[in-house]
């Protein structure tokens, strides 16, 4: 059996939506995840794509306990986390870090680099293994790891004395990535790493997370909306759509050959840097928009825009992922059909290629 | 210099010149009496009717504030505009605002990115669609409604006559762009800028948005400014591509020739960084060191030099031309890729004024 360092078992987060001012009612829920199941093996990296909206970020925050869960199970290392609360939650923290998007945000204008990077290891102390190279816990033996973090993520050790504003964008994210992996954490969640950066700039941050991955054997799980970037990364996809996870492949099959309609359309809607792979590039447009996750549609939610859409069974029944080859899994009543070809989509909705 | 290509210049444009055509455009800002900072420099492009000109650059590269220029919305105050941005032969930096507020919105017209700041939030959208037929074909209230109607629906917004009636927030981000859309063309533009007009949509909605554009574009012989940051939706749409960083235009190509041929070590450095859908997984990105902000001022180097990898003593040595390199294709760099040994490019640029 493969090792998994994190596990969820049909989560569900579901956010109150409240009205009146004096009697607080609950009127309904924002389903922001409905009953995602998924496993990350250790040292390997899982990416969540998908569109605004579609609750990635928030199923990424509920694998670190940062939201509460409305229902289902999150195994940590083989441990049932889920309930657990308190100083036993505390102690896990240090376990699990989260790099987030925005670097300015994230990082306190009012804190120094050396405070900032210092913090979790006053929270938390050192880790097991950096007492032996570091000493016991104190401000010197802080510092001491705090400046080989700052070598390890590439900034100069004059950092320590400065402040965020002094940074651009790109050497602020590796700052809150220093800060992330201090603590020696097993599992990284990290939240869009990328998309608050210049173009040229997103390359060498998501070089670094490779590098620190082979250094010090993390398990990520990237949750990004760009897919190329996701795919770089990533061993396996999960790709989510209204708070349920449609598809799930290892990251060369998904791109290679998407089964589920939704998976198809976005993979069809990136434009590509090269405009002779632009003009044979078949687009697939979807109608309207996201539905809402208050009120998602019955049976499959992809449904009220699915190009493929069939009959009753997709509008009545809800579809379950289910794996209809080695690795691949789908929510999709009709995957195999679509994968050979024997469902067309709906015509008005395919662009034939620009040409030229 | 020029860049106008094919039986596209014909049409639309007088006396078989560009549309638009953009001359050592500047544009300072600062205070008087304090050194300004330079956002544009020097930058000269032609638009042919019917023509789609990309723009690509990273934030603060002065891509926007070039547009902005053209279309006279930077503040008075504070803001040193040189050179000339000629419409059909007019000058529009030039002309008094009565002149040019007739050409905006009516030949000129702009989809900005985000369209929650760029609408206004308590004036329905019915109002701001019919608001520049009314300024520039004098339509009665009804004749606006109907033909904002059309519009709408042409810019695939379903319902649209209830939709009119709406404010803002009550549209989602890609009927919002929508809207825009149809205000932008609601006079049938002959030239229509976009400014990062699908940034900050979700890529099935940005789909949908620019095959909209595509398509109106297509049916209007309107030409097209596209400005953006995303290498992908620049190889799906233009005819020409400019590139720039700094400020200035580095590179200047036909779409194909600038993809298949980077020659400027930035633009090939973009390519090589950016990671592809359908590229190879297992090769690692080639980033560009150092940040957008590590510049130096161009009229002493290459501005690019601290984060090239080529860098030699000749590229700072003072200011460096946009030469050509091939038909159609202009770079400005000492040292460009796939090009003849070093030395040999350094003294013909080095020679150019």
């Amino acid at each position: 059996m493969t090792d998994h360092l994190v596990e969820a078992q049909d989560l569900k987060v579901h956010y109150p939506i409240r009205r009146g001012l004096v009697f607080d009612r609950t009127v309904g829920h924002v389903r922001a995840v409905d009953g995602v199941s998924l496993a990350v093996p250790r040292g390997s990296t899982y990416g969540l794509v998908g569109e605004s909206g579609c609750g990635k970020s928030t199923l990424g925050r509920a694998l670190l306990r940062l939201e509460e869960t409305a229902g289902g199970q999150i195994v940590f290392d083989g441990d049932d986390i889920t309930q657990l609360r308190g100083e036993p939650l505390r102690v896990l923290r240090r376990r699990m870090q989260m790099v987030f998007q925005d670097p300015m945000a994230s990082l306190d204008p009012r804190q120094s680099i050396q405070s900032l990077l210092t913090e979790p290891l006053r929270v938390h102390g050192l880790a097991e293994a950096d007492r032996e190279e570091f000493g016991a816990d104190s401000s010197a033996s802080h510092l001491a790891k705090a400046v080989r973090m700052l070598e390890l993520v590439g900034l100069p050790r004059a950092t320590l004395e400065k402040y965020p504003h002094e940074f651009s964008g790109g050497q602020r994210q590796r700052i809150g990535i220093a800060r992330a992996v201090i603590l020696n954490p097993e599992l990284v969640i990290a939240d869009e790493p990328v998309s608050a950066l210049d173009v040229s700039v997103q390359a060498q941050v998501i070089n670094l997370l490779e590098d620190l991955q082979d250094a010090l054997g993390l398990t990520y799980v990237v949750v990004a909306h760009d897919l190329a970037v996701v795919r770089h990364i990533s061993d396996r996809i999960g790709v989510m759509y209204l708070g349920v996870i449609v598809e799930e492949a290892p990251a060369d099959d998904l791109y290679a050959e998407p089964l589920h309609p939704y998976t198809i359309t976005l993979l069809s809607a990136i434009p590509v840097p090269d405009p002779v792979a632009e003009a044979s590039r078949e687009r697939i447009l979807l109608s309207g928009d996201l539905p809402s996750p208050a009120n998602p549609p019955t049976g499959c939610r992809f449904h009220t825009r699915c190009p493929w859409v069939r009959d009753e069974l997709c509008r009545t029944e809800v579809p379950a992922l289910r794996e209809i080859a080695p690795g691949r899994r789908v929510a999709c009543h009709w995957a195999e059909s679509i994968a050979a070809g024997r469902l067309a989509p709906d015509a008005d909705a395919v662009v034939p290629p620009r040409g030229d | 210099m020029s860049t106008v290509v094919g039986g596209a210049a014909a049409s639309g444009s007088v006396g078989g010149g560009p549309l638009l055509s953009v001359r050592d455009l500047s544009v300072v800002f600062g205070r008087r009496g304090q050194p300004g900072f330079t956002a544009v420099h020097h930058v000269s492009f032609d638009v042919a009717g019917g023509e789609v000109v990309g723009i690509v650059g990273e934030s603060g590269s002065g891509k926007s504030v070039t547009s902005m220029a053209v279309m006279g919305l930077l503040p008075a105050r504070g803001v040193r505009i040189s050179g000339e941005a000629r419409y059909r032969g007019r000058d529009l930096l030039t002309m008094p605002d009565r002149e040019r507020a007739r050409y905006r919105g009516a030949e000129l017209a702009m989809v900005f990115q985000d369209p929650m700041t760029s609408l206004n939030p308590v004036v329905t959208v019915g109002t701001q669609v019919t608001e520049v037929l009314h300024a520039h074909e004098r339509l009665s209230r009804a004749d606006a409604r109907d033909q904002a109607v059309d519009l709408l629906r042409r810019c695939g917004i379903p319902d649209p006559a209830r939709r009119l009636g709406e404010y803002p927030h009550q549209l989602s981000g890609g009927m919002r762009q929508r809207a825009l859309i149809a205000t932008a063309l609601a006079c049938k533009p002959k030239l229509l800028i976009c400014d990062e007009p699908t940034t900050a949509l979700d890529v099935t909605i940005q789909a949908q948005v620019l095959e909209l554009l595509v398509e109106l574009v297509r049916d209007l012989g309107t030409a097209m400014v596209m400005i953006t940051h995303d290498l992908g939706v620049v190889a799906g749409l233009c005819d020409q591509v400019n590139v720039m960083y700094a400020g200035r235009i580095v590179e200047r190509a036909g779409c194909h020739e600038l993809f298949a041929r980077p020659r400027h070590r930035y633009t090939e450095g973009l390519l090589a960084s950016i990671p592809r859908l359908d590229g190879d997984r297992s090769l690692p990105l080639t980033p560009i060191p150092g940040t957008p902000r590590d510049v130096v001022a161009w009229d002493r180097a290459c501005a690019f030099a601290p984060r090239c990898r080529f860098v030699t003593d000749a590229c700072v040595r003072g200011d460096l031309a946009l030469a050509p390199l091939g038909p159609g294709h202009d770079v400005r760099c000492v040292h460009p890729a796939g090009g003849a040994a070093p030395g040999a490019v350094t003294a013909t640029i080095q020679e150019a004024p």
